[in-house]
């Protein structure tokens, strides 16, 4: 397989996946967070009360609604909102991106060895996974946190992505299992590869694509946890997340009074997972030629 | 005879998963920072009173010793004191266990109801204006950040009209006023609306979801064109030979599911102050209430684990192709 045929299979999935409208409304959803995103590394320049931790506006005492200098208005120390919810959208995509990344690294490997390997590692591998993914992630994280205290936000990723692997690594051990028994396997094992040469250097260009369609699965999932979690109070206290924005009106006893506070952290999580399960969505199609339209298959 | 030692098989496995978690569990709390009574004490106790409090705990002996006595207490059913209540664990559980139940059973069953219902109707009109309408609001309540969700209902319902109380499951003053059992029942379901209509939109959407490409995929089989070629009725197509089949997957979902569901109702019950295992723990966790945070979490383990057992016979059962 050269470059080039690697070039034409992305530009014909891109085109399905572009002309699809669940892929279309996702990618434009993505990018309007994306720059809100990068938006947050801006609005704490033109003036230090923007900063969505510290800055705090000297005029004002309590929770005002949307005004010329804070478009949706301030919390209840002064704090102004919007910067708050462009941080939050920062926060939001490392969470989600960075446990969606460490779960699909470890899925992908724990995958790949389990269905090459089979027999007795491939059992207790995919027994301990089940296990895994059965259990209740926030209620894990909650467990944790009575007994360590409050985690930072690397530690919460690490842990989301610890108990999100289990249904990559089944998808990817199906792959692999079937991948097994393809004559150039057979054929590079006659030559002399070692097993790890052969996952890595074989199995895995062939699994990838998969891997990566789970990956914005695991970013929901990555996100809305957090979310929880902060929302509950038991976050990284120094991180300025929309669970924790939703966490301090609930707290401050601000949930009945200041419906501009309220309403748009939680659109922004709930479009943000809408954006990566529309992209999943459609790149499924790209992926699964059976789930296409039929005029399409023609 | 194969299905009973396969009921064994998978007993003796539950069994010794739940040995693992608790061994975990020990082994992390030994790890978590501080001295272990540090927990429990505030810096005014003197030096001798937290030495004393070690040794009546048993915290002095050896480490494997005092792992045998925690399995030994927790199969004789002594899980520990509440350091908040001050009472045995294992009563503050029991107390909480039924709202919860009663909370989870009925927005579940109400859900996957409702949600295979309506997915028959979707996938069966494929792409018509219904199929759309429902689809797009099963993603839309498939997707919706939970306690936000719950935050709105409750401002809007709650707050803004005052139809329904803020929280809690009853309201003491009626209890104590009038004894009829149908008064004291209204109230409970008064209270418990808000709480279940959440939960109900948030399972509603992934059921209805999963339902609508089950039946997709159903429709698409050899036995369905042959009932039409027998010239069988829609409805009888539709409810008898294709919903029937279809609607296993979902069974299925139920079990795999129950891990979002269980997180979802601990932050209902959270939001609508329901006094059940999910606010309980979530109420340990804030005030280092580790042996009440503990039991908590034992039991939601323990039940996902003997649910997924119950849901994996029920699949069996309801699929005769299927054998263990």
């Amino acid at each position: 397989m050269s470059k080039n045929h690697y070039l034409a299979r992305f530009q014909k999935g891109w085109q399905i996946f572009i002309l699809n409208p669940l892929g279309k409304t996702g990618i434009i959803l993505l990018i309007v967070f994306m720059l809100m995103a990068a938006s947050s590394f801006f609005i704490p320049l033109l003036d230090p009360m923007y900063d969505p931790m510290t800055g705090i506006d000297p005029l004002i005492k309590e929770s005002t609604g949307p005004s010329f200098h804070h478009w949706l208005g301030t919390d209840n120390v002064g704090r102004d909102l919007f910067a708050q919810l462009m941080e939050g959208a920062k926060v939001a995509f490392i969470v989600g991106l960075a446990s969606a990344f460490i779960s699909i690294v470890l899925g992908t490997t724990i995958g790949m060895i389990s269905g090459y390997a089979g027999g007795i590692t491939d059992r207790i591998l995919m027994r301990f996974a089940d296990i895994i993914m059965i259990m209740p992630s926030l209620v894990v994280l909650l467990i944790l946190a009575s007994l360590f205290g409050q985690f930072n936000i690397w530690i919460i990723v690490f842990i989301i992505a610890i108990m999100r692997w289990p249904a990559v690594s089944r998808v990817i051990r199906s792959q692999a299992l079937s991948l097994k028994s393809r004559p150039f396997i057979e054929a590079s094992k006659v030559a002399g590869a070692s097993d790890i040469r052969i996952i890595f250097r074989h199995i895995m260009p062939n699994v990838l694509p998969l891997a990566f369609l789970y990956m914005t699965f695991r970013v929901t999932s990555a996100i809305l946890v957090e979310a929880a979690l902060s929302f509950l109070g038991f976050g990284d206290p120094s991180q300025v997340s929309w669970g924790m924005m939703l966490q301090w009106v609930w707290k401050s006893g601000h949930m009945f009074q200041a419906p501009y506070w309220l309403i748009p952290p939680g659109i922004c999580i709930s479009l943000l997972t809408l954006s990566f399960y529309l992209l999943g969505r459609a790149m499924d199609e790209v992926l699964d030629p059976r789930l296409r339209k039929e005029e399409e298959r023609k | 005879m194969r299905t009973r030692q396969y009921i064994l098989n998978k007993f003796i496995e539950i069994t010794i998963i739940f040995f693992i978690i608790l061994t975990i569990l020990f082994f992390l709390f030994r790890l978590s920072p501080g001295t272990p009574i540090s927990k429990m004490v505030d810096p005014s106790f003197t030096l001798e009173d937290q030495n004393l409090l070690i040794e009546q705990l048993g915290l002095d002996k050896p480490a494997f010793e005092q792992y045998l006595i925690y399995l030994k207490n927790f199969f004789t059913g002594n899980l520990g004191f509440s350091f908040h209540y001050g009472e045995p664990v294992s009563n503050i559980i029991s107390a909480r266990l039924p709202w919860t139940i009663l909370l989870f059973t009925s927005s579940t069953l109400l859900a996957a109801f409702v949600g295979v219902v309506l997915g028959k109707i979707a996938a069966w009109r494929k792409e018509s204006a219904i199929d759309n309408i429902l689809s797009l609001s099963a993603l839309v309540c498939h997707t919706l950040f939970i306690p936000w969700f719950a935050l709105l209902i409750l401002w809007f319902w709650g707050f803004k009209l005052g139809w329904f109380p803020l929280g809690g499951t009853l309201s003491p003053e009626l209890w104590i006023t009038t004894c009829s059992p149908l008064i004291k029942l209204l109230d409970i379901l008064h209270h418990m609306f808000l709480p279940l209509m959440t939960l109900f939109f948030i399972h509603m959407g992934s059921y209805l979801l999963l339902m609508r490409s089950s039946m997709l995929s159903v429709l698409k089989e050899d036995y369905i064109i042959t009932a039409k070629a027998k010239g069988l009725s829609e409805k009888i197509i539709r409810n008898k030979h294709a919903a029937k089949n279809a609607s296993l997957p979902v069974i299925t979902s139920v079990g795999l599911s129950l891990a979002f569901s269980i997180n979802g109702g601990a932050l209902t019950e959270q939001i609508f102050t329901w006094p059940g295992i999910g606010r309980e723990l979530i109420f340990a966790v804030s005030n280092n209430d580790y042996p009440l945070a503990q039991a908590c979490f034992l039991l939601i383990a323990g039940v996902v684990l003997v649910a997924n057992l119950i849901v994996d016979l029920l699949y069996a059962y309801m699929d005769p192709r299927i054998t263990y």
